[in-house]
């Protein structure tokens, strides 16, 4: 038997020796990510859609197959126009953000050339997140309420007699705060890619004939775009798994579909909020899906 | 090949031609670009410290600096990236200190090509064309047909589609200069154009530049920190050294004849001695030399003779009465080929350069640490004082 082991041990080591380990150290580093994802990703995921189908009571869930809590959810007003304020207000989201980010990304990374500097400007965007999330959103309140800052200041100069009620408990409360909070988001990816143009490259732009604008059209904006899709990644699956700043800024006004999932977790409903949980990863896997055909990440980074 | 037709001057340049034309032939009518005591510091330490020079219309100049000797700061201030603090650039005889750079007519290639990684070479090559503020070509079959032509003239037939990434370094070279010349500048600036190219593709784009330049007329001017390149390539070359143009001249008398030790010394073609002349002769710290050479008024005085003009002789060989006679020990010897460089160290520890040809006779062997005369002609020498 020791015969046969050794000779077995040296016919593998000679036949094969440049390649032996190769696989077994493959295998061994991405376990325990594939494990990771495989219990913590892809079964919640499988769970969440086979609860989904589940017969939901009043006070209990069995596993009976049923399409009820589908029928339900797409035949009511309710969850209907949640989803529908979720894509509208990711929408609203992505667009402000991109409309606020991109100049301060175009600022930090292409004006400001001192690499020191631009750094420090890029920490200074981050600086908010030193404090917790639900301390960002609840400060809006003091800010933007009946008597919140913004009225009063706008009332003593006189712009306004009456304070504007529409800021607080709104939609547009919500998308100020969201804006706010996910616009670093953007604004990080964006300058990281416009840090990366060539100086020279747009003195060559220039020194061929082009004004600021063309070069913005023709070679800063196409350079940039992977950054404008990574952010626009980030922000759009950051927003559409909103609940806080909704329910926080809106005065239960505004419903997303994280808001509904919430409150159906809250009373129970497993089924419904698997039903919900499904449609907002389907809608998220869309959404990425789509932003990644705009730009081919692969190549570009 | 292309139609050279396509490459009629720009009606800028042409106009200046007819309005300057026969009243001012033998005067300045002849230089594209002047510059007049240009200054420019950079947080106090100075760049460019009065650099004077006249650039001949339709001629390859090449600038030859060491690092830091300012080459690159007086390109980008000519191009108009960078501001000059004082003095007078004219540009086919306009002042043009103040035009921003996309104004100026003057094509910039730079060092390490600068394409537009997202286009392809074709769309590379019609950026300029298509996008220039001041008289834009819209017609995309005129664009087209000028593209196809200057693809032509530098060789780049069957890339057009190519990405800009996907090309070898010499194609890059081509492309950033296909794309600025056709949008037809007057004069094309280019910074240490070969520096990013293996040596085999440097000495064969040389050549190239060259027959480019020559077709479509304008002015090149090239800078280089290679004394051979600037030497092979242009029609007239600029030292500059320390913010100054040191010498203007031609490549053959810039050889033989450089104008200051410093300038010698960049050639990398000369053995310089400091001193002083003294009655007959050059007091230098490895002996008094004979005078009898050129004599060149310089602000410092120094002895400079010519690595190739040098014989190495046995130690007890005798000079003749015409000749310059030192003393030193061989260190080593570098095989070039077509030629050997020998390098003896004198008495004060100074390195002292020979080059053998060897068209004539076979390499010889030396001794290392053995002592040999060192012989050349007194009239070879150049004597600065």
């Amino acid at each position: 038997m020791t015969m046969a082991a050794t000779h077995h041990d040296t016919s593998v080591e000679t036949a094969a020796p440049p390649t032996r380990k190769q696989p077994d150290r493959t295998a061994l580093l991405l376990a325990p990510g594939v494990l990771w994802m495989l219990l913590f990703l892809v079964a919640p995921i499988l769970m969440m859609v086979y609860v989904s189908f589940w017969t939901q009571t009043t006070f209990k869930i069995e596993p009976t197959l049923t399409l009820k809590s589908w029928v339900a959810f797409f035949s009511s007003e309710t969850y209907l126009g949640a989803l529908w304020t979720t894509i509208r207000i990711w929408l609203i989201v992505l667009v402000s953000t991109l409309l606020v980010g991109y100049p301060a990304a175009l600022f930090v990374g292409l004006f400001v050339k001192n690499k020191t500097l631009s750094t420090a400007l890029l920490v200074l965007c981050v600086i908010p997140f030193w404090t917790s999330f639900l301390i960002r959103v609840l400060a809006w309140r003091p800010m933007l309420g009946k008597e919140g800052a913004i009225n009063m200041i706008l009332m003593k100069i006189g712009v306004i007699t009456q304070p504007i009620e529409v800021l607080l408990f709104s939609e547009l409360s919500v998308i100020i705060g969201m804006t706010q909070i996910y616009c670093v988001f953007m604004v990080g990816p964006i300058a990281f890619m416009l840090g990366r143009i060539d100086p020279s490259v747009i003195e060559a732009a220039q020194d061929l004939g082009a004004g600021f604008w063309r070069i913005f059209r023709t070679i800063i904006l196409p350079l940039s775009m992977p950054g404008v899709v990574v952010g626009a990644i980030f922000v759009s699956v950051m927003v559409l798994g909103e609940f806080a700043t909704s329910a926080a800024l809106s005065g239960r006004k505004v419903n997303l579909l994280g808001n509904i999932i919430v409150t159906q977790v809250g009373s129970l409903k497993w089924a419904f909020a698997a039903v919900a949980g499904v449609v907002l990863t389907i809608l998220m896997g869309a959404v990425v899906a789509a932003l990644l055909r705009v730009v081919d990440l692969r190549k570009e980074l | 090949m292309p139609s050279l037709a396509a490459f009629a001057r720009p009606a800028d340049c042409e106009a200046f031609r007819e309005k300057s034309g026969p009243e001012l032939v033998g005067t300045e009518v002849t230089s594209v670009l002047q510059l007049k005591n240009v200054h420019k510091a950079f947080s106090g330490v100075p760049a460019l410290a009065g650099v004077d020079a006249a650039l001949s219309e339709n001629s390859y100049v090449s600038l030859l600096g060491p690092s830091g000797s300012g080459k690159t700061t007086l390109l980008r201030v000519i191009a108009g990236f960078d501001q000059p603090d004082g003095g007078e650039i004219l540009f086919a005889g306009k002042r043009i200190d103040s035009i921003p750079p996309h104004e100026r007519g003057i094509g910039f290639v730079f060092q390490n090509f600068a394409l537009f990684p997202h286009l392809s070479v074709a769309q590379n090559i019609a950026f300029g064309l298509s996008n220039r503020a001041v008289d834009p070509v819209t017609d995309t079959k005129i664009v087209a047909a000028k593209v196809r032509d200057m693809i032509g003239l530098v060789g780049l037939s069957g890339l057009e589609d190519r990405a800009v990434t996907q090309i070898s370094g010499g194609q890059k070279q081509r492309v950033a200069l296909a794309r600025t010349l056709v949008t037809e500048p007057s004069m094309v600036l280019l910074d240490e154009p070969l520096g990013a190219l293996d040596a085999n593709l440097r000495t064969r784009m040389r050549g190239e530049l060259r027959t480019i330049r020559e077709r479509c007329g304008v002015t090149f001017l090239h800078v280089t920190g290679s004394e051979t390149e600037a030497l092979a390539m242009g029609d007239t070359v600029l030292v500059l050294d320390r913010g100054r143009i040191a010498q203007s001249a031609d490549a053959g008398t810039l050889y033989s004849r450089p104008a200051s030790a410093d300038v010698a010394r960049f050639l990398n073609c000369y053995n310089i001695f400091p001193g002083a002349v003294s009655g007959d002769a050059f007091e230098s710290p490895v002996g008094r030399l004979a005078l009898g050479g050129t004599r060149l008024t310089s602000g410092k005085q120094a002895y400079a003779i010519r690595y190739d003009r040098v014989a190495i002789r046995p130690r007890d060989a005798a000079a003749a009465g015409d000749e310059v006679r030192i003393e030193a020990s061989f260190v080593a010897s570098e095989y070039s080929g077509a030629a050997i460089n020998s390098f003896f160290t004198l008495d004060d520890g100074r390195v002292f350069e020979v080059e053998t040809h060897l068209s004539h006779a076979a390499p010889e062997a030396f001794e290392e640490k053995a002592r040999y005369a060192l012989v050349w002609k007194r009239e070879d020498a150049l004597v600065f004082d």
